[in-house]
């Protein structure tokens, strides 16, 4: 009985060891084939690790993959947005959670119902509508949504999270002279802190993600970000696999460092998105 | 007192609510109607549109074999997908739950390829799927069978961006595995009392209690997938032979590539009632297997 105990928990360890390891493969085999040359990489059967390690091989990809430059561009999408995303959402999330008014029932039906609506959708309209103001070309339009509620999802998750905190210390500070806005500052803010966290780093990656908005809207390649820098530069030189492959850990690192910063977030954001929606 | 409290509260919640009511009206709601008034024109962002009646679907439905091979790749790419992408996070979630060693650590792992721009993983796997020097056709040789043409093949595509994409779903991981920690550790002790066995703890206790687990995870990557566009840009451009070419591409396609803004609102129309009838069909049949504590 001991026996087959201790055999089943070996057997469960090296099913999770094999399977994490395939897990990590595709990483590992980026690396390895961004520090080789174009000729080691294309011997075939292949090489695990190369034979000597070409680290000159990211400075010469930023010659022609301007990494700071869409390092820069897409802090600039993506910094304002996310202030948006916060502010606007939080706010939205007061008023359903806290406040009661006529048509509060019929709004918070609407906001969720938009919630099942796939953005993509609306895509041509939304776009006609900046052409129509002669904003169709440049950041103006993948920011600007940010501020108009953050998404329906954060607003969700926000709300959820107000309504555990006792309803008694607000009318606590009312009573005691204090405003809406001091009490959603000063007072529940700090109190949902963890829930804004992963809303930000989520809406963080979101937008360093994001490929088709970019597309859409940007037409410059000066103003190019990070992801649609990438599909440019794959689409571009195809076959040149050492300086693509490098090109693309550059674009993954900052979102793996931040993950590895804030991973205590990110877990709680999805399991809370997950289990009390 | 309670008045002007109540009077404060309605002009606070209303002023509160104006940017998030601003974007539903311009971001959602005229959005739709335009969608499906720019669907009834021709127009191409050039000459003013014109009026052409419902031209544009009889065209989809009759002319353009794309739309009915767009419907075919996405249905094919989601649900391979998402049952393959549950199957998996299930699997990994339930052994992850055992007391395996550095536990967190491997959590971790499963969960990166998450955080990694969709663009980025596809250009890594196109770079592993590639037909000569690619590292899974040199797995396929060592295992005594010849290379093959992953993204080439018209058989083949589809489930090779499908493994792409459940090799990132680390999200769906982290929600098994909360929700198998929900679990009341007197429930699972019930079982073993009454003498089952692990098979009874997952078939009567596991799997009902983690059902609207399951169903919210089934729901939301249904969503997600049927949305693909990345790698169909990026890797396949739809090809082979339409196989991979998802509506959400085909919509891009047709609006920016080609200026048809009458035609892809069109698509876009049909896809919103597409996602719409899928989400209620889901909605329905999922009463016959959810399991709700208290009822």
């Amino acid at each position: 009985m001991r026996l087959k105990q201790f055999s089943i928990r070996t057997l469960l360890n090296l099913v999770t060891v094999v399977a994490g390891l395939a897990c990590l493969f595709p990483f590992l085999w980026m690396i390895r084939s961004s520090l080789m040359s174009n000729i080691e990489i294309n011997t075939y059967p292949p090489h695990l690790w190369p034979e000597t390690l070409r680290w000159d091989n990211y400075p010469s990809v930023m010659n022609t993959f301007p990494f700071v430059q869409y390092l820069i561009n897409t802090l600039v999408i993506t910094l304002p947005s996310l202030v948006g995303v916060l502010l606007t959402s939080t706010l939205a999330a007061y008023s359903l959670a806290r406040l009661d008014f006529p048509g509060k029932r019929l709004l918070f039906v609407l906001v969720i119902g938009s919630m099942l609506i796939p953005t993509a959708v609306t895509i041509i309209p939304i776009f006609l509508g900046w052409t129509a103001l002669g904003l169709s070309s440049g950041y103006i339009p993948l920011i600007v949504p940010a501020f108009l509620g953050g998404g329906a999802f954060n607003i969700f998750l926000c709300r959820q999270f107000l309504m555990t905190i006792p309803r008694d210390l607000d009318e606590a500070a009312l009573i005691d002279g204090a405003s809406h806005r001091q009490i959603l500052f000063d007072i529940l803010l700090p109190l949902v802190a963890p829930v804004l966290i992963s809303i930000g780093l989520f809406t963080f990656i979101l937008y360093w993600n994001d490929l088709l908005g970019p597309l859409i809207y940007i037409n410059n390649t000066e103003q190019n970000t990070i992801s649609q820098g990438l599909a440019n530069f794959k689409s571009g030189f195809g076959t040149d696999w050492k300086a693509i492959m490098a090109a693309s850990v550059m674009a993954i690192v900052p979102p793996v460092t931040l993950y590895f910063i804030g991973q205590k977030y990110f877990v709680e954001g999805i399991v809370l998105s997950g289990l009390k929606s | 007192m309670t008045t002007r409290f109540s009077r404060g509260n309605t002009r606070t919640a209303y002023l509160f609510l104006v940017p998030a009511l601003v974007g539903l009206v311009f971001m959602t709601i005229l959005p739709l109607l335009g969608v499906a008034g720019i669907s009834l024109t021709n127009w191409s962002g050039l000459e003013p549109p014109q009026w052409i009646g419902f031209d544009n679907f009889v065209q989809l439905f009759s002319e353009d074999n794309y739309f009915f091979h767009s419907v075919a790749a996405t249905l094919y790419f989601a649900f391979g997908s998402v049952i393959s992408g549950i199957l998996y996070s299930f699997l990994v979630a339930l052994l992850l739950n055992q007391k395996v060693f550095l536990r967190g650590m491997w959590r971790s792992i499963f969960f990166l390829p998450y955080i990694v721009p969709i663009i980025g993983s596809s250009i890594v796997w196109s770079w592993m799927y590639e037909a000569n020097f690619g590292v899974f056709n040199w797995f396929m040789n060592l295992m005594g069978f010849d290379k093959v043409k992953w993204l080439q093949d018209e058989a083949l595509a589809n489930p090779s961006l499908i493994l792409m994409t459940v090799w990132g779903c680390g999200n769906l991981i982290v929600i098994f595995m909360a929700g198998l920690q929900n679990i009341p550790r007197t429930y699972l002790e019930a079982v073993e009392m009454d003498g089952g066995n692990a098979w009874h703890k997952f078939r009567h206790v596991t799997l009902p209690i983690l059902s609207p687990v399951i169903f919210f995870n089934f729901l939301t990557s249904v969503v997600v997938n049927l949305q693909t566009f990345v790698p169909a840009y990026a890797i396949t451009r739809g090809g082979p032979s339409d196989s991979t070419l998802s509506m959400v591409f085909l919509m891009y396609r047709e609006g920016f590539m080609r200026n048809n803004f009458g035609h892809s609102s069109a698509l876009s129309l049909l896809f919103f009632f597409f996602v719409a009838a899928l989400t209620a069909l889901i909605f329905a049949t999922s009463r016959r297997f959810m399991f709700y504590e208290g009822e």
